[in-house]
């Protein structure tokens, strides 16, 4: 009896003696959403640079933030939204980028600029572009209209879903009256969050994680989602249809930044360069379905995936689209409109 | 005297229901539908995948170790918790029953923040044993409730009477106590074991580069990656776990024979 | 010597006690006081901590929501517990009047689902009770049910995948205590005149009322502070406490709020919690 609960220590003691000792090489930690960085990548930067490569995924911008604000550091890496980089570097979370290291920054499509709130780069590179938009069951469904309305339709109660965000949910609603989906305007999100207490009544719920398997399973009809998983689901299921909302929808851009406690920079930007290399952003592009800002690498790309107006958005959507800024301080009234549709019966 | 068959049929029923979600989740494994949804054909794929996601199993590891630590120092020190309990009235008895239920009624979320920012305060390194911490801390208190459970009307004239026969306090404690306490501690280094794999929201604020645990790693990966993917996993783990019962009944049986 | 130490009653008594005591102190009342301070503190508008100390939190707390879901997640968690005690008794008596060696064969036969993984089996779940699957088309074929709608996102749900989930817990302690009740005190009773289920209710049921007490602490309690379930597989109709502080937290970003709800809750258990008990160890102390 001893001597079994005595090996069984013995053994743990190995397995994290093994973990302890197996890292000479430097290592490169990533905090990242899951699935949106191609493997090929890493292994070709770990080859390279000769180097080990940890990643590490967290669900959503809120959760990673809360853990990151408690100190819960030592990435050198971090995927969130541009709101939040700005909420980050306001906070003095960030490392200051240094250019030099960046030389693949040449590279940048200007288009990237309107959807960050730091054009120059000071904090954050633009890594991605996705949007938020509708899915449906192409055999459930009959053609739904590109709009928003949709969620107001009773034939489909308990079959929908919205995203469980309030800035993405909130913003549909916005785009759907008309408006901003920046705006400070009380009575604006207050529209909008009627609205939104409308299309409660006839959504299952709010999901952020589960529409795109969901709508994979007939289980929802149709969806409020973000592109990059719709476009996947698609890929898998040439039932589902997708569905650009003529009154316009949010772009977001995911950026790449440094944690000032970072525990090596160097290979931190390094990284980031490597990410802009146009032959590894063509390949990353295609791996995650979303739009790399990188102008050098359009041309590497599938031209059937060029094309693909779901990723590479047509002037006219981009001229409707808005991307969530973060408001500081009037965050606030978002925060409060949302808890009232959240309680709403 | 016949005895009534009620409790009988209700523990098959529990039975059914326990399993239920089990089978559901095993013919999952080899359906070729990503998402578990409606069965669309056999297929070994989701296994191959398995085989090559090192993410996966290094997950894998780290939960395994974290929770077979958790569990028997918890085992340990709930167990000694209990006794004392169980043993003595006292004002320190009554602060130590109350620290040993709190953290059950905190909130989860609380706890992980709060460790979180202790180890910060600390300037500890986010690795393993920060999250071997972190579990201890939260099973203790259902080990020591378990097994405090079992201690109801313990006997402790059996001690005396082990102590009178001349046993020393080591041989009372090996030969009677423990062998008597046995199922209790058993019953409370399960649920630890259990709780201890299953843990979301702790690990979540404890973990750090590398020592991602395995429900981290599922909940990153159920919204994009397929659930077909975990439910092979859960298989596979399931499979050990039998076989490993299996063993160590047929070790047991050996051993007495 | 060493017997000497054994038999001062008081130096056992710390030997014992300390280990644990002083693990809970450190990783556990120390780090959870000081974010209850917290709660005192004002939140900046921006998400972080403010300084200087202030109430204005707990005033906050004066939500008109608040208390149907203070009153939603006490009723769920109530009916999660009842459910969970009325099956673990029968199971447990089944378990300790098994032969010896089906015992441990058997228990760990209950706990091998519990050794995969919580999130995993919550999916499984959300598989059984989809919509188009043969749960939904039985009901409907039975007229239980319209098609179309949803068996998942209400409260029912919940309750179930929370009975689920939190049986083993009342399970085992029921179980530890059953183990060891001296069954032919139920044949007595019976010899006396007892029916069947009298005996069951008035001897057996009293006889592990310790194990049934730990079962109730262990599924009501960590009930009251769920979020998980019902959050997956609940809808907008069955938010409870627990997701309330999720949501502070996380999308909010308000820790001292999240902190002055937590500690309301807590207060909530601990203080009915802390007279019962106390009560009942004197009154087992006195017998």
């Amino acid at each position: 009896m001893k001597s079994r609960v005595l090996s069984v220590f013995a053994f743990l003691l190995l397995l994290l003696g093994l973990t302890a000792c197996s890292g000479r090489k430097p290592v490169l930690r990533i905090y990242n959403w899951a699935e949106y960085l191609s493997d090929d990548v890493i292994e070709a930067f770990e080859k390279e640079f000769d180097v080990r490569v940890i990643v590490d995924v967290f669900d959503s911008n809120e959760a990673m933030y809360a853990k990151l604000r408690a100190g819960g550091g030592g990435y050198d890496i971090v995927v969130p939204s541009s709101y939040q980089v700005v909420r980050m570097a306001r906070e003095g979370m960030l490392l200051e980028l240094d250019h030099a290291k960046l030389p693949n920054l040449t590279h940048l499509d200007p288009l990237a600029e309107k959807f960050t709130q730091d054009p120059e780069h000071r904090w954050s590179v633009p890594y991605l572009i996705t949007s938020a938009i509708i899915g449906y069951r192409g055999d459930r469904v009959e053609e739904i209209p590109d709009s928003w309305a949709v969620f107001d339709d009773t034939r489909f109660q308990g079959r929908m879903t919205l995203l469980d965000d309030q800035r993405e949910t909130l913003g549909a609603a916005l785009k759907f009256l008309g408006y901003s989906l920046n705006t400070t305007t009380v009575s604006e999100i207050g529209a909008a969050r009627d609205v939104v207490i409308g299309w409660k009544r006839n959504i299952a719920k709010f999901e952020s994680e589960q529409f795109r398997n969901g709508l994979l399973s007939a289980e929802f009809l149709v969806v409020h989602g973000y592109s990059s998983d719709l476009l996947q689901a698609l890929e898998e299921d040439e039932r589902i249809r997708l569905v650009l909302p003529r009154e316009g929808i949010s772009i977001a851009l995911d950026d790449l930044v440094i944690p000032v406690d970072a525990p090596n920079p160097d290979l931190a930007h390094a990284f980031i360069n490597f990410l802009h290399r146009p032959e590894v952003a063509a390949e990353n592009m295609e791996w995650v379905m979303a739009m790399s800002p990188n102008q050098a690498a359009y041309p590497l790309l599938d031209p059937d995936f060029y094309a693909n107006e779901l990723i590479f958005f047509n002037e006219e959507i981009f001229a409707k689209s808005e991307t969530i800024f973060d408001l500081g301080e009037e965050d606030q009234l978002y925060i409060r409109a949302w808890n009232e549709v959240k309680s709403a019966r | 005297m016949k005895r009534s068959r009620f409790p009988l049929w209700v523990t098959a029923g529990v039975m059914l229901f326990f399993y239920l979600p089990v089978v559901v989740l095993v013919v999952n494994s080899f359906n070729q539908s990503r998402s578990s949804g409606p069965w669309t054909g056999f297929t070994l794929d989701w296994y191959v995948r398995l085989m090559g996601r090192r993410d996966i199993w290094m997950a894998f590891r780290n939960t395994l170790i974290v929770a077979t630590g958790a569990s028997a120092a918890s085992m340990v020190l709930g167990t000694l918790a209990a006794f004392a309990l169980h043993r003595y009235r006292s004002r320190l008895q009554d602060v130590h029953y109350t620290m040993i239920f709190t953290p059950l009624v905190v909130p989860e979320i609380l706890l992980g923040v709060s460790l979180l920012l202790l180890f910060v305060a600390l300037g500890v390194e986010r690795n393993l044993w920060v999250l071997f911490i972190g579990h201890t801390t939260f099973c203790i208190s259902y080990v020591a409730m378990v097994v405090l459970a079992r201690l109801q009307d313990f006997d402790f004239s059996v001690v005396e009477a082990a102590r009178d026969l001349g046993a020393g306090p080591w041989i009372t404690v090996r030969r009677v106590l423990l062998p008597l306490l046995a199922p209790g501690i058993l019953a409370g280094g399960l649920l630890a074991f259990t709780l201890s794999i299953d843990d979301y929201v702790i690990s979540f604020f404890l973990s750090g580069p590398g020592t991602t645990t395995l429900p981290i790693q599922i909940n990153a990966m159920i919204r994009r990656d397929a659930p077909a993917l975990i439910n092979a996993l859960s298989s596979l783990m399931l499979c050990v776990t039998f076989l490993l019962v299996w063993l160590s009944q047929k070790l047991n049986k050996e051993s007495r024979t | 010597m060493k017997t000497e130490k054994f038999q001062s009653p008081r130096v056992l008594e710390a030997l014992l006690t300390g280990p644990g005591l002083i693990w809970l102190l450190v990783f556990f009342l120390l780090p959870t006081f000081n974010v209850l301070l917290i709660s005192f503190r004002p939140s900046t508008l921006t998400g972080g901590i403010g300084e200087g100390w202030t109430l204005e939190t707990f005033t906050q707390l004066r939500n008109p929501n608040y208390p149907l879901i203070v009153f939603r997640t006490l009723w769920v968690s109530a009916w999660i517990t009842a459910l969970c005690l009325l099956f673990s008794i029968p199971v447990a008596y089944c378990l300790a009047r098994a032969p010896a060696r089906w015992k441990t064969r058997l228990l760990l036969l209950i706990m091998v689902p519990f050794l995969t993984n919580f999130i995993i089996r919550v999916f499984a779940w959300k598989v059984i009770l989809h919509p188009e699957g043969w749960v939904a088309s039985a009901f409907i074929a039975v007229g239980w049910m319209e098609a179309g709608t949803q068996l998942l996102y209400n409260v029912h749900a919940v309750v179930l995948v929370s009975v689920y989930t939190y049986l083993p817990f009342s399970l085992l302690p029921v179980y530890a205590a059953a183990e060891k009740f001296d069954f032919t005190l139920l044949e007595a009773a019976m010899d006396l005149g007892c029916k069947r289920l009298e005996a069951f209710l008035k001897v057996f049921v009293p006889g592990i009322s310790r194990g049934v007490w730990t079962a109730t602490l262990l599924v009501l309690i960590p009930n009251l502070g769920a979020y998980v379930i019902p959050d997956i597989i609940g809808g907008h109709r069955s938010m409870m406490l627990g997701n309330i502080i999720a949501r502070r937290l996380f999308s909010d970003r308000n820790l001292p709020h999240a902190a002055a709800l937590s500690s309301l809750l807590t207060l909530l258990v601990l203080v009915p919690m802390v007279v019962v008990i106390f009560v009942r160890r004197r009154r087992e102390a006195s017998t």
